[in-house]
């Protein structure tokens, strides 16, 4: 037998008994379900066109598979890698037949690389199963919608990746946990490294990109990451190049990023190689651990020592047996496993990765608009909850089960068993024992976040202070029962299975599962979500107010399972070896059946917490009976109503009597209808929400309208003729939220002890005039969007949102806690307490849209015709925020329209949903939104989104969009046009610059090339008509002005919200455009810009070449050639300059102040797509860049790269 | 008095290791022989509460290990054949925390208890070493030590004596025949001669069963007379092979030292072949004797055996 015989006979071997463990068939079967998902179109290159019949990306790309293949052998296969190539050769050692293998022929290295070869095999061969699988499931089951996703197939774009993407990590995974292995003999430390380089890849090396990340740093970042996604993104999919590249381009690595993966390989080979010297080393010294881990020993006695008393009896030292109570046995044990714990040197890897990674997802966070958190202690807490659960529950996973197998790895099972230690003793003293890993990263993770917070004090400014009570509350109440649930279940696990692999991949499913189910269709409910994933959404303004009451179950359904657990862990625990025919006999139904009666008592808190959450979620507002009385309305009137135009509202009276702590309210109020068309209504149908019973009058006389599933249609005696008015009265209590949620999940409406939220857009307080196209509609009975004609807008055209018909006026009589302060549209007319109940009355001064009522326990902010309504810790911004609305009142009224209400009052609300929403008069801001956002004098962001948010006064209420194509570009993009104008106007050009530079990169990221449609065309219906929307939407008005001049774009504007406001036709962008037209000095330049922003879809991009600079004379000349390889033409800027243009000295910072030294000098070229142009620059000063638009004027792509910089 | 009876283990295989052994063994130190695979160690393991039989069994001063074994931890010395221990561990800090979870105590303390136990088993000079540097005796010496500890009522020690050398094997017994004073021992090992000195009752199992429950003194005096002893040349082995049932032949120098069990009929009939003697019977004659009887098959010539 020569030497590759014996090789290939230990790769055999190890190949067999590989694909005989459990653990690899579930990789298999989890590689199934997500081969089966992508056939479905779960994942796919975000490109292509989202409309019915549209070209889609394919999944059976080459890119798509490189895109999934290098995430799936990172996330998943490096895991299984890691454990299985990792503990191979320990395994051995453990069982002690390495020595017997070695006493024959068998060389260490033909042995070293057959097990690798083995173990790398089996991966191998269910990794070439899944291809398979999914080539199946792709071009033969895919059928239908599903296979608009599916190109031809071509074995190649299966293969190719695998080897690209996914050889180099799986020779990286194996070969280097094989290495950690053979080395040190410490499965931890195989452990360490597959999470390591997850955490660090998926967490940061794959995803994170800011703007500010030079090309050079990116290309060096692209080549560190071992899955090849960063590449891959960054150089094809993050800025989208259209379905046809994705599905028909080839994938060409270039040298460097080709040469990575190589090294990877190699790396992972040269592992292989440095354990079989280690290896070799180790059997040539015999011994038995690493030199790394090996301490120092005392000096032997030479030769044998002799006994001192040889003639001592046992007896002499008059012993007793009294076996330990419970309790001092598991201290024992727990004393033992800690002393253990602490010498090993996992804890040390393990705690501070996983404080790395959950304090440095904490710092990372953005809200709204990117922008940058303000952390309060709770935000701290809650948004650390998934990942420490995460982490932990892994590190648990590992320890517990390391733990339980620890006696017999050492062979030291039969001496341990055999005392007389209760079985429960062990156990909990295990558990005693590895919750102290826990412990710790949870105390040092409240020490690290204290760090964080006090860094932002010293040195952000930040006002916030440390508190321990949401730490407290959210880790002690939320993580700690998760994770003795989480250890008495793999403990009960391993019990059954006495298998750490088969207890690793069931554990390693389990939490990857519940983690899919969660993130990607949030489908577990609360009965099902072990891990509280998501399941805590804090507020400063009143922890757990919205699901505290089903977190609490939740946690208590997990917790009672654990002596049900703990009982059957006691049973099966493996101190004693059942007996084969007598377990056969146990497991007849009769056995069983009398087995689980016993369980039963233990196991019954945990049935009744389970339905009672099942059962109470499927009663409550997003169980399955709210959603059949949606559809019951859907259903019922989609044909009749859906087109009725309804008459207008002209007043609105209410009077609702709120119970905060109830999370309940009465309500009683009247709609006074009037005709504003020309032609009579025999009926007029109100949307109510499940109110039960709903007492109607119509004209002041009880009435009982015909109730259409929630659709109540009024019939008058006499139709409301062209002209009349009718009123129709109600009342009603209610419950909002009602019942218990299903899952955890935010709320954007609410009558909570943390205060209430209530809006007329849906009928969630009030009734809606018409019929709600909203209710009732889901992914099952979607429509298509509607599709528009071009002169859809001719004509009258219905409201965007609100009510439509004229704007109304609005009484609100709002009675509440005295604590409470409650604001509604208009302006306050009485504010009275009696009995301890406050009752407010709000009455419009100017009609209204809409309206909406907000409370909570405020302190408020005063400004110039302006109000701040806030948390009373939450005065971070406030003087920003002030000044923010202050100024948006003042100059949007100079530009846009005069402010017609008396007061303009944001109030906060608690973050059970991030949005804010400019209700006339009253616009209400999620507390992540400006009020805890981190603001600086330089980044302005809680002034951006106030004037973003203060703008829809204008662009929204006073001007309410019309429904269809680009509407809503009226009102956000000219939001976002407005914050432009603002901040050029407090703050300067530098300011302005910043935010629309943001905006730009904001769109070149998020825009889909294939899908993108004109402006006019926007309906919101395709991935990427939010970027169009919102930043397109608000820098193509900011170039308009630079065509038309900014007088002249006011005035038009101006002119336009006049027009519209009030008017039964509500605008849309041709309905703007034909207004500025008039005020355009040159209406063909005019035309020009309009066709190509608003009914085409261009982009310029611009590039330099050939640029040089030569002194002639006195003077710097600059040549060189500048060509728009992206589409649309544009006058633009080209600039010379030299320094640093913005000054940070003076004025704090926060106003553009130019540097002196700067110098720059411009010429101007016009290019349309893919034109180029010479241009020359003269300067007296020595230049020592080029670029494009250098007062950011025309929005382009790339527009770092339109930047040549001198060399010096 | 520890009580056996019908006791039938079955592995998956199916292999059945005990077919249905019952034994009775008082206190004392009992004796169990047996070749590799007898079902020796599944009997112990039985016996330890460590494993469970199909059917039949097991009861120690009336409590039914089987049926609950805790019951028999608290009075139980273990020392099973194959064990380790941790290796970060001290030998000492390993021995204490053994005698903790087994609720020794001792009026000096559990720091000197596992001082002097370790000096019994003269391992004294290795207490503060870690047990991964110990060698193979030194850490068989620890697992005598955990054994002995303690009161127990029943101790069971499989193959102790593997790795020790004679001085500590010596040593050992003498402990152990100390605590078979007044308490029941349990002990299996290939070595007839350790059983021959030390205990007054043995068992020799062969293939699940019992095939003698006797005194070694029974034993030897059942073959009294039939044991010859004589050097025969190489090419005249399978001669007297033929003729006669050998119990032991071993070459020396050239010649093969041939003990061969003649009973006393046939001595009478056949005749002492050239140069064979009557020699005592050893343990070990009655031992060999029984397993090829039962190795054939049959208990032809087997000696009797009394209870």
């Amino acid at each position: 037998m020569n030497g590759f015989t014996r090789w290939w006979e230990v790769t055999r071997r190890e190949l067999l008994t590989g694909l005989r463990r459990p653990a690899y068939w579930l990789l298999f079967a989890i590689l199934l379900l997500m081969a089966w998902g992508w056939s479905e179109g779960a994942v796919t290159i975000a490109s292509g066109d989202s409309t019915v019949g549209g070209e889609q990306s394919w999944v059976t790309s080459v890119f798509a598979q490189s895109m999934i293949q290098c995430i799936v052998v990172m996330g998943i296969g490096a895991w299984f890698l890691a454990i299985a190539a990792g503990l191979v050769v320990i395994r051995d050692l453990e069982l002690q037949v390495t020595e017997v293998f070695h006493s024959t022929r068998l060389t260490p290295r033909e042995y070293v690389w057959g097990k690798f070869a083995g173990a790398v095999g089996v991966f191998l061969v269910i990794w070439i199963l899944y291809l398979c699988m999914g080539a199946v499931f792709n071009h033969i089951l895919a059928a239908g919608e599903d296979a608009r996703h599916i190109g031809p197939f071509a074995l190649g774009n299966y293969l190719y990746p695998t080897v690209l993407f996914g050889l180099p990590q799986i020779l990286l995974f194996a070969g280097v946990p094989f290495f950690l292995g053979t080395w040190t003999r410490r499965p931890i430390i195989v452990f360490f490294f597959p999470v390591t380089v997850l955490l660090v890849t998926l967490g940061f090396l794959t995803l994170w990109s800011p703007d500010w990340l030079s090309p050079g740093a990116n290309r060096a970042l692209m080549i560190v990451d071992p899955s090849g996604y960063r590449w891959l993104n960054e150089t094809f999919l993050k800025v989208d190049r259209g379905v046809e590249f994705y599905n028909t381009a080839v994938l060409r690595p270039d040298a460097g990023f080709l040469l990575s993966r190589v090294a990877y390989g190699l790396i992972g080979l040269l592992a292989v190689s440095g354990a079989a010297v280690s290896y070799a080393g180790r059997l040539r010294r015999g011994a038995s651990e690493s030199r790394l881990f090996r301490r120092r020993r005392p000096a032997e006695a030479a030769g044998h020592a002799v006994a001192t008393s040889a003639d001592a009896t046992l007896r002499d030292l008059e012993m007793a047996t009294e076996p330990l109570g419970f309790w001092k046995a598991a201290r024992e044990i727990g004393r033992e496993e800690v002393r253990e714990l602490v010498r090993r040197p996992g804890m040390y890897l393990f705690v501070p990765l996983i404080l790395y990674q959950s304090i440095f997802a904490t710092l990372v966070a953005i809200g709204p608009f990117n922008s940058r958190l303000l952390l309060t202690s709770g935000a701290v807490a809650v948004r650390q909850l998934n990942t420490l659960t995460l982490l932990i529950c892994f590190l648990l996973l590992f320890y517990t089960v390391e733990s339980l197998h620890k006696e017999r790895s050492r062979r030291l099972a039969e001496i341990f068993h055999a005392t007389p230690i209760g079985t429960g003793s062990i156990l909990l003293g295990k558990t005693i024992g590895n919750s102290v890993v826990a412990g710790l990263i949870l105390s040092v993770g409240v020490v690290a976040s204290w760090g964080v917070i006090l860094y932002q004090q010293l040195f952000e400014g930040s006002p916030v202070r440390f508190d321990i009570v949401p730490f407290v509350a959210t880790w002690g109440g939320v993580l700690v029962p998760t994770f003795i649930f989480w250890t008495a279940l793999v403990t009960t696990l391993f019990a059954f299975f006495r298998n750490r692999y088969a207890v690793y991949a069931i554990g390693f499913a389990l939490i990857v599962y519940t983690v899919y189910r969660m993130d990607i269709d949030d489908s577990f409910g609360w009965a099902l979500n072990w891990m509280a994933w998501d399941a805590v959404q804090w507020s400063d303004l009143g922890a757990f107010s919205l699901n505290g009451r089903e977190l609490l179950l939740n946690r208590i359904l997990y917790l009672s399972m654990v002596p049900p657990l703990v009982l059957l862990a006691v049973k099966w625990f493996g101190r004693f070896d059942f007996d084969a025919t007598r377990l056969v006999h146990r497991l007849r139904p009769k056995p069983l059946l009398i087995g689980a009666l016993r369980l039963l008592p233990f196991a019954l808190p945990a049935i009744v917490l389970a339905l009672v959450l099942h059962f109470g979620g499927e009663a409550g507002r997003q169980g399955e009976a709210a959603e059949e009385a949606g559809k019951d309305y859907w259903r019922e009137n989609v044909r009749t109503w859906t087109d009725f135009e309804m008459p207008s509202v002209s007043n609105v009276d209410m009077a609702i009597d709120l119970e905060p702590a109830e999370r309940s309210a009465s309500v009683e109020g009247e709609y006074t209808f009037h005709n504003h068309r020309d032609y009579a209504y025999d009926q007029i149908p109100i949307t109510a929400g499940q109110w039960d019973p709903i007492e109607w009058t119509l004209n002041g006389e009880e009435h009982e309208p015909d109730d259409r599933s929630n659709l109540f249609v009024f019939t008058p005696e006499v139709p409301l003729g062209p002209g009349d008015s009718l009123t129709i009265g109600f009342s009603y209590e209610l419950e909002f939220p009602r019942g218990m949620s299903k899952r955890a999940s935010g709320a954007g409406q609410f009558i909570l002890d943390a205060g209430v939220v209530l809006t007329a857009f849906s009928p969630t307080f009030a009734p809606i005039p018409g019929y709600d196209a909203g209710i009732g509609v889901d992914g099952d009975n979607s429509s298509e969007p509607q599709d528009y004609a071009d002169d859809f807008y001719e004509g009258e055209t219905e409201p965007l949102f609100g009510w439509g018909g004229e704007p109304f006026t609005a009484r609100t009589r709002i009675t509440l806690p005295e604590e409470y302060t409650a604001n509604g549209v208009g302006q306050k007319v009485s504010d009275e307490v009696a009995d301890g109940r406050r009752t407010v009355v709000w009455e419009t001064d100017h009609p209204v849209a809409l309206f909406n009522v907000v409370a909570g326990r405020y302190a408020v902010k005063e400004g110039d015709g302006t109000a701040i309504y806030y948390h009373p810790e939450h005065d971070y911004n406030i003087e920003e925020m002030s000044a923010a609305l202050d100024a948006a009142r003042k100059y949007f009224s100079e530009w846009f329209h005069p402010f017609p209400w008396d007061l303009l009052k944001i109030s906060e609300f608690a973050a059970f949903a991030t949005y804010a929403q400019g209700f006339p008069t009253n616009i209400t801001f999620s507390e992540g939104i400006g009020f805890l956002a981190k603001s600086d004098p330089r980044s302005h962001v809680a002034f951006m989104v106030v004037a973003h948010e203060a703008a829809h006064q204008w662009w929204g209420n006073l001007l309410t969009p019309g429904q269809g194509p680009g509407g809503n570009i009226l009102s956000e993009g000219m939001a976002h046009y407005s914050t432009m104008l603002l901040h050029e106007q407090v703050y300067g050009d530098r300011y302005r610059i910043e935010f629309g530079k943001r905006l730009e990169q904001q769109y070149g990221d998020q825009r889909f090339v294939d899908s993108e449609r004109p402006m006019v065309k926007i309906d919101g219906s395709r991935a990427g008509d939010g970027t169009v929307t919102y930043d397109k939407g608000g820098w193509v008005p900011w170039m308009l002005q630079q065509e038309m001049g900014r007088e002249n774009i006011l005035a038009g504007l101006q002119a336009f919200i006049a027009k519209y406001n009030p008017d039964p036709d509500f605008p849309v962008i041709q309905d703007m455009l034909a207004v500025l037209r008039d005020f355009a000095p040159d209406t063909t330049a005019f035309d020009a810009f309009a066709e190509q922003w608003f009914f085409d879809v261009v982009v310029p991009e611009y590039r330099f070449s050939d640029v040089t600079k030569v002194r002639e004379g006195g003077e710097w000349v600059v040549r060189g050639t500048v060509e728009n390889v992206g589409t649309g033409r544009m006058r633009v800027q080209v600039g010379a300059t030299s320094g640093e243009r913005w000054s940070d000295e003076g004025d704090d910072g926060s106003r553009t102040v130019v540097n002196d030294d700067y110098r720059d000098a411009r010429t101007e070229v016009e290019l349309g797509a893919g034109e180029s142009a010479e241009f020359v620059i003269r300067a007296g000063f020595e230049p020592e860049r080029v670029l494009i638009d250098p007062d950011v004027l025309v929005l382009q792509l790339n527009r770092e790269f339109a930047v040549f910089e001198f060399e010096e | 008095m520890l009580q056996i009876r019908d006791l039938v283990k079955v592995y998956p295989g199916p292999v059945a290791a005990l077919q249905g052994v019952s034994l009775d063994v008082s206190k004392g130190m009992f004796g169990l022989l047996g070749p590799n695979g007898a079902g020796k160690t599944t009997l112990m393991r039985i016996v330890a509460g460590l494993l469970e039989p199909t059917s039949g069994t097991v009861a120690f001063n009336g409590e039914d290990i089987v049926a609950d074994p805790r019951r028999i931890r608290r009075q139980l010395g273990y020392l099973p054949q194959d064990f380790g221990f941790y290796p970060h561990l001290s030998g000492e800090a390993m021995l204490r925390y053994l005698l903790v979870l087994k609720g020794v105590q001792a009026p000096q303390g559990l720091k000197k208890l596992a001082a002097e136990l370790l000096e019994r088993v003269n391992l004294s000079y290795a207490a503060k070493r870690k047990v991964k540097g110990y060698s193979g005796g030194m850490k068989q010496r620890l697992g005598i030590a955990q054994a002995l500890a303690g009161d127990p009522r029943l101790i069971i020690v499989d193959e102790p004596t593997a790795g020790l050398d004679p001085e500590e094997r010596i040593r050992f017994y003498r402990l152990l025949a100390e605590l078979a004073e007044d308490r029941t021992v349990l002990l299996s090992t290939h070595i007839v001669e350790d059983i021959s000195v030390l205990c007054p009752r043995v068992a020799i199992m062969y293939g699940g069963h019992f095939v003698a429950d006797t005194t070694p003194g029974e034993a030897r005096e059942q073959l009294t007379g039939t044991i010859y002893q004589g050097a025969v040349a190489k090419e005249d082995l399978s001669g007297i092979e033929r003729r006669y049932r050998i119990t032991q032949a071993i070459l020396i120098e050239g010649r093969n030292q041939v003990r061969i069990h003649l009973p006393l009929r046939d001595a009478a009939d056949d005749g002492v072949p050239d140069g064979f003697e009557a020699v005592d019977p050893t343990l070990e004659d009655a031992y060999l004797l029984l397993a090829q009887a039962n190795g054939s098959g049959a208990n032809a010539g087997a000696p009797e055996t009394g209870s």
